[in-house]
């Protein structure tokens, strides 16, 4: 289970109402204590995708090695990565899936006509084929 | 010897170590060093053949190794290895529906909009979360765009996007629904977003105002789950069939004309495409527009709707699509009747070698100009000019080949009616050294009308450039307009 404090969450909700219509992206910083996580700060990170990104993002692997570098600055860990899906649900879709990585767990906000509407967190599988659900508090 | 950073959910493999020194002369031994140091990590940065999973990136400091000498990049003392996963992803593909994937859930409100949906078995909770999930793309928000706009978004399709860059004329009124009396002079787009949004608020609408063309076709229907075209051009019709074709979504395909129309479901995996239908197209002029030859206002609703039906079956993946068969219906006679079609192996787009791999200039292929030449060529004149040609009391013939319906509806006063068809016969009737001004509607029978004249050896034969149209806007407005 993964539970967000209320100060990451207004960061991560604000910047989704920022972005929308486009797709914003960013990591979740923390600590892990066997499967509970506690998502601490949140870090907004560019969403580099080339291309229309009202339904596509992208991390740049640079800003996710600074973002690990701040977590350990700050004796957190990177322990999560955030997007949004404006005007649809948080699933977890084919794309999310087919560039995933399982170390983290993947909060997905569900943005509707550009206001907070509902989130989910997903733990993708090695294969990149599925994706469980994973409890999600804030 | 170099430092390898562990990534936090690894560290459980290296006994909590965030950093663990190994030693390698490059980065592919370090790497090999750790995982042989902690053999649990392997399976997390290798796969089974012993290659880097393929969200695994490896920087060396600040630089990805893809982008240096890759295994080989050698590692020094105080270097840093890192392992960072690319991440990407993005709403943009609805996942398969399945236990793992719950789907776009229905809200509370949604069950009870959609319960007569919710309680048709073939349709379901599921089906409706398919359509909420689905994305579809309207080519044209005119007579085939109404009927399909307004269904598709009551029946709960999730996004709806329009391409369209028109504005609502009063001669539109008649057939496309989905634009009022009151819209006339707004953009369609506009107009129809709003009506769609009244019935549904939670729709999401993507306006796309733009003209579709061969540059920004692929970016714009890659969105989408499949393209419903409404167009009523021949090359709007050929670069959405090539463009389905390309990027394989399936293109339900309607047109109409007068009292009949027609109906199929294109591109579709498996089936033929529109080029196998028509390889090439008509003759320019050949196959008369709705503006040009008139539509049953009612018929676009019933092409329309036949549309919108292929459109949620394919979604919900219920019943027999209109695949391989060409659905034609009269209107008069009031029937429908189905012709095979079969997908074409030597088609140049979808056949076992397509010689057509990019999309093409169509207004070439299809030889009509991609914008009506602004300058006056030889052989055409102007409405201002056939003004002052009467003004000044010249001596011509005004020949105007529309119908005699149309002759009714207006006139230029002077003219003599010959429909285009009359014309071969009554050719006799002109003297071949007269000057001869030629008009139509808007120009585009008069044009084969003066080139037939000039091939039967008139030589003074000009095409009225806008015809009659022209004729009200410019000179005398008291001339309707239809």
């Amino acid at each position: 289970m993964i539970h967000i404090e209320a100060e990451p969450w207004a960061v991560m909700a604000a910047h989704a109402r920022e972005a929308y219509p486009n797709e914003c992206c960013g990591a979740m910083l923390g600590s892990v204590e066997g499967d509970a996580k506690l998502v601490r700060a949140a870090l907004r990170l560019e969403n580099a995708f080339e291309g229309a990104q009202a339904a596509r993002y992208e991390l740049r692997p640079e800003d996710l090695l600074a973002a690990d570098r701040a977590a350990r600055e700050q004796k957190m860990d990177l322990i999560g990565i955030y997007h949004s899906h404006p005007d649809c649900d948080a699933y977890f879709s084919k794309t999310d899936l087919q560039n995933s990585c399982p170390w983290y767990s993947f909060v997905v906000l569900s943005i509707r006509n550009g206001e907070f509407h509902h989130a989910n967190s997903w733990l993708p599988n090695f294969d990149q084929t599925e994706a469980a659900k994973e409890e999600l508090t804030y | 010897m170099a430092k390898v950073s562990i990534p936090t959910p690894l560290r459980q493999f290296t006994g909590k170590q965030d950093a663990v020194s190994v030693s390698g002369a490059t980065v592919g031994e370090v790497l090999n060093g750790l995982t042989t140091q902690f053999p649990d990590l392997r399976k997390q940065i290798f796969n089974d053949e012993g290659k880097l999973r393929s969200f695994v990136n490896v920087y060396l400091n600040d630089e990805d190794i893809r982008y240096l000498a890759k295994s080989d990049t050698p590692a020094a003392d105080g270097d840093t290895v890192s392992l960072v996963p690319s991440i990407a992803g993005g709403s943009a593909v609805a996942p398969p529906a399945g236990p793992a994937n719950a789907a776009a859930e229905l809200t509370k409100d949604e069950v009870l909009r959609y319960s007569r949906h919710l309680i048709i078995p073939e349709v379901g909770i599921e089906g409706q979360q398919k359509l909420k999930a689905a994305k579809v793309l309207l080519v044209g928000a005119g007579g085939l765009g109404a009927p399909l706009g307004l269904y598709l978004t009551a029946a709960g399709i999730g996004h709806i996007g329009i391409v369209d860059f028109d504005v609502v004329d009063v001669t539109n009124l008649q057939r496309q629904v989905i634009h009022s009396t009151r819209d006339v002079g707004r953009k369609k787009l506009d107009s129809a977003a709003e009506k769609m949004l009244a019935i549904n608020p939670t729709l999401r609408v993507t306006k796309h105002e733009t003209a579709l063309t061969s540059e920004n076709a692929l970016d714009i229907l890659k969105d989408y789950d499949l393209v419903v075209d409404g167009t009523d051009n021949f090359p709007t019709r050929y670069l959405v069939n090539d463009a389905c074709v390309l990027l394989g979504k399936p293109n339900v395909y309607g047109s109409i004309f007068r009292f009949e129309g027609q109906a199929t479901i294109f591109a579709y995996p498996g089936g033929p495409c529109y080029r196998c239908l028509y390889s090439e197209p008509p003759p320019p002029g050949l196959v008369p527009s709705c503006a040009e030859g008139g539509v049953l206002g009612i018929l676009p609703g019933t092409i329309g709707l036949i549309q919108a039906t292929e459109t949620v079956k394919l979604i919900l993946g219920i019943g027999e699509p209109l695949v391989g068969r060409l659905l034609l219906y009269d209107a008069l006679g009031m029937r429908f009747r189905e012709l095979k079609l079969r997908k074409n192996p030597e088609c140049p787009m979808c056949g076992e070698h397509p010689t057509i791999t990019r999309l093409i200039d169509y207004h070439q292929f299809c030889g009509v100009p991609a914008q009506p030449e602004a300058k006056m060529n030889e052989g055409e004149i102007g409405a201002t000019e056939l003004k002052e040609k009467f003004d000044r009391g010249d001596s011509f013939v005004l020949i105007d080949v529309r119908e005699p319906h149309e002759y009714r509806i207006c006139n230029i006063p002077g003219s003599k009616l010959i429909p285009l068809g009359d014309l071969p016969k009554r050719v006799g009737e002109f003297d071949p050294a007269a000057d001869i001004v030629v008009h139509c509607k808007s120009g585009m029978r008069s044009a084969r009308a003066c080139g037939f004249l000039r091939q039967a050896g008139f030589q003074h034969v000009r095409n009225l450039v806008g015809g009659i149209l022209a004729w009200s806007d410019q000179v005398d407005p008291s001339v309707p307009k239809y």
